[in-house]
């Protein structure tokens, strides 16, 4: 059966800051001037980003997508738990993901405690996933970028027997000890709310989450690596005896819906470039602080070619990420070509990108959720009756 | 004077590079946080002397040891590598930088394995008045006039950031460092424990060394009991690398009481 059957439609948020600094080739991370913080406009946001996030739930989302960075325009998110709690109680349905705070910089037992409030604050509605947090977090984070990765881990393993094991236990490890391990609340779902990994394609953190049978999803790289990326998670998966379904997998996708094509690509290009180009631009110095990628992946990465640094073209975006602007009909195609290609279930779709204002945002949610919608779903039940 | 000899020799399960030189009283020298430069400079130490020069784990040509994250891990890698080497008698020592503080460390802890100490430009002292600059924030291409001085050196450090294998190999030490030194640049418990370090030592120092900056000398020496200073005018951070003065002057205090370190080992 094809995986469009049970496709279920996340919509997620980066709340970028668009005012970003001039001149700063070096992108919008780490030391920017953060004096460009206007609290007022910062309010304006929040209250727009909200709105566009609880008006996802109202219009049938299956989900919501919230993340954390820091010290970044890229995001007014440096704790996504906070943003989570809202849209636990102004939203009714839409699960609430977590994409989520990097658990090597905060305590395990306290993340543990906070995301347990918000499965349930929301009525159970809550899933995890957990990234490293990138090389950036590192630098404005007063935690050694070089034990990242063992402290990712041991946070995992403490957040883990937090929420499976009856407490108070115990837990000695190398980064903390627990006399009483003992979370209260704890999640509403049982055993735990789902669990995925977000990764960049490193082999190690791919292996982690297919060893432990979390779910897996992949930040922006290249579709041909992702795919490559998600064989070896099924594969290593399913020989550590867990049973990855579609759902194990996450992909996500920029859209914008407009009336026509060439409306679409008017009035969405532009914010999509102003992303890529401004808010995720870095070099390879602010995102690789000593330690945080392993030698044998630097190496990679420079012989691959430093994309980091080079700009970033509307060819690439469209050709060799999820980017797609159009009519209801050319994204609902494109969606569900990417879902049936990846073996996902389960798409993010990023609808508000960079600088892009309010009405558009929600022209777009909107469109996205009463044109593309079900035209996926009609598609998903044409190729169920072709299967007949 | 002729060049390193070098040998791959394993210390506790993990191989390490030694360069060698020379023969006589053996003369350590433990490197700082970078080995791109190399250690030619520090060859006329060899002319009368056993100059050695451990490269430290996940340094250079020498394998990394993760199980190595403070520098009392390097402590003790060393007293692992002075017993190899049959270093029982104490033993002239020069720390350079990182390496300083590794040699400090080493002093503090292992004190009777050391006859003279040498500190150049050493790191791991807290200095509030005139700060270590935290060498991890400074990108790549700005790195060089942070370790030498003169424009004519500069152009020679040029070279050392261009290919993929030197950018690798930086990024390898950086991250080395960063295991012992990304959350501090500095040892918070030196000033308890320097004023038990009883042996003689010299705090070497160029004096246009924007990495750590010079005005740091007169607080080791305010810290150690038996401590000299010597300045060195248009020196930066790399001083041997720059400075034949600089080599000259580790030599002439290594020279003193020779005599009774023969006849001890005699």
């Amino acid at each position: 059966m094809s995986v469009l059957h049970k496709l279920q439609f996340y919509f997620m948020h980066f709340m970028p800051y668009p005012d970003v600094a001039p001149d700063r080739p070096q992108g919008q991370w780490v030391d920017i001037p953060n004096s460009r913080f206007d609290p007022e406009r910062g309010h304006k946001l929040y209250r727009e980003y909200i709105d566009e996030l609880v008006l996802g739930d109202r219009l049938g989302f299956d989900g919501l997508v919230v993340n954390e960075h820091h010290s970044t325009f890229y995001s007014l998110m440096p704790s996504c738990s906070i943003v989570a709690g809202a849209l636990a109680m102004l939203t009714k349905r839409a699960k609430i993901c977590v994409f989520g705070t990097p658990i090597a910089l905060t305590y395990p037992h306290r993340l543990a405690e906070e995301y347990a409030m918000l499965d349930v604050m929301s009525g159970g509605r809550l899933e995890c996933a957990f990234p490293l947090g990138t090389g950036m977090e590192y630098w404005v984070n007063p935690v050694n970028p070089s034990f990242a990765r063992e402290r990712f881990r041991e946070g995992m393993d403490i957040l883990m027997q937090a929420w499976t094991q009856p407490g108070p236990t115990r837990y000695d490890g190398k980064f903390y000890q627990y006399k009483y391990l003992n979370p209260f609340p704890l999640p509403y779902q049982k055993p735990h709310p789902k669990i995925y990994v977000v990764g960049s394609g490193t082999e190690e953190t791919l292996n982690y989450a297919a060893e432990k049978g979390f779910g897996y999803s992949q930040v922006f790289t290249p579709i041909a690596s992702q795919l490559k990326s998600f064989e070896n998670y099924r594969e290593i998966a399913v020989r550590n005896g867990h049973k990855p379904d579609s759902e194990s997998i996450i992909i996500s996708a920029m859209a914008y819906v407009a009336e026509t094509e060439e409306k679409a690509v008017e009035e969405g290009r532009n914010h999509i470039l102003f992303y890529f180009q401004k808010l995720l631009r870095t070099n390879a110095h602010i995102n690789s602080p000593p330690g945080y990628l392993p030698v044998d992946r630097l190496r990679k990465r420079l012989e691959a070619g430093a994309v980091q640094d080079a700009e970033i073209t509307w060819e690439m975006l469209t050709g060799v990420y999820r980017t797609v602007l159009g009519t209801p009909e050319q994204v609902a195609e494109r969606i569900a070509f990417w879902c049936e290609q990846a073996k996902s279930s389960k798409i993010i779709l990023h609808l508000h990108t960079g600088d892009m204002p309010h009405w558009k945002a929600v022209k777009n949610i909107t469109l996205f959720a009463e044109e593309v919608i079900p035209r996926v779903r009609r598609l998903a039940s044409s190729t169920l009756q072709a299967a007949e | 004077m002729t060049g390193f000899t070098k040998r791959d020799v394993v210390v506790d399960g993990i191989c390490v590079q030694v360069l060698e030189a020379g023969r006589g009283e053996p003369l350590v020298y433990f490197h700082g946080a970078g080995t791109m430069t190399g250690f030619e400079g520090l060859l006329p130490l060899s002319k009368n002397r056993r100059l050695i020069v451990p490269i430290h784990p996940g340094f250079g040509a020498s394998d990394d040891d993760i199980r190595i994250d403070s520098v009392l891990d390097y402590v003790i890698h060393y007293a692992d590598l002075f017993d190899q080497f049959g270093l029982a008698e104490p033993v002239d020592l020069v720390g350079h930088s990182l390496g300083g503080w590794i040699a400090s460390m080493f002093a503090v802890l292992k004190g009777h394995r050391v006859r003279r100490l040498a500190l150049a430009c050493p790191a791991g002292l807290r200095v509030s008045a005139h700060p270590t600059a935290d060498l991890f924030t400074i990108p790549a291409d700005k790195f060089a006039p942070y370790l030498v001085a003169s424009p004519e050196i500069l152009a020679r450090m040029a070279a050392v950031n261009v290919t993929i294998d030197m950018k690798v190999g930086r990024y390898r030490e950086m991250t080395s460092l960063a295991r012992i030194a990304w959350d501090r640049n500095y040892e918070p418990k030196f000033e308890r424990w320097l004023p038990n370090v009883a042996i003689p030592t010299l705090i070497l120092w160029g004096e246009e060394d924007r990495a750590i900056p010079a005005a740091q000398a007169r607080y080791w020496a305010d810290l150690l009991p038996n401590a000299e200073v010597a300045m060195l005018p248009g020196v930066g951070h790399l001083m041997f690398f720059e400075s034949s003065a600089a080599v000259k002057r580790l030599g002439t205090f290594f020279e003193q009481d020779i005599g009774n370190l023969k006849k001890a080992a005699g």
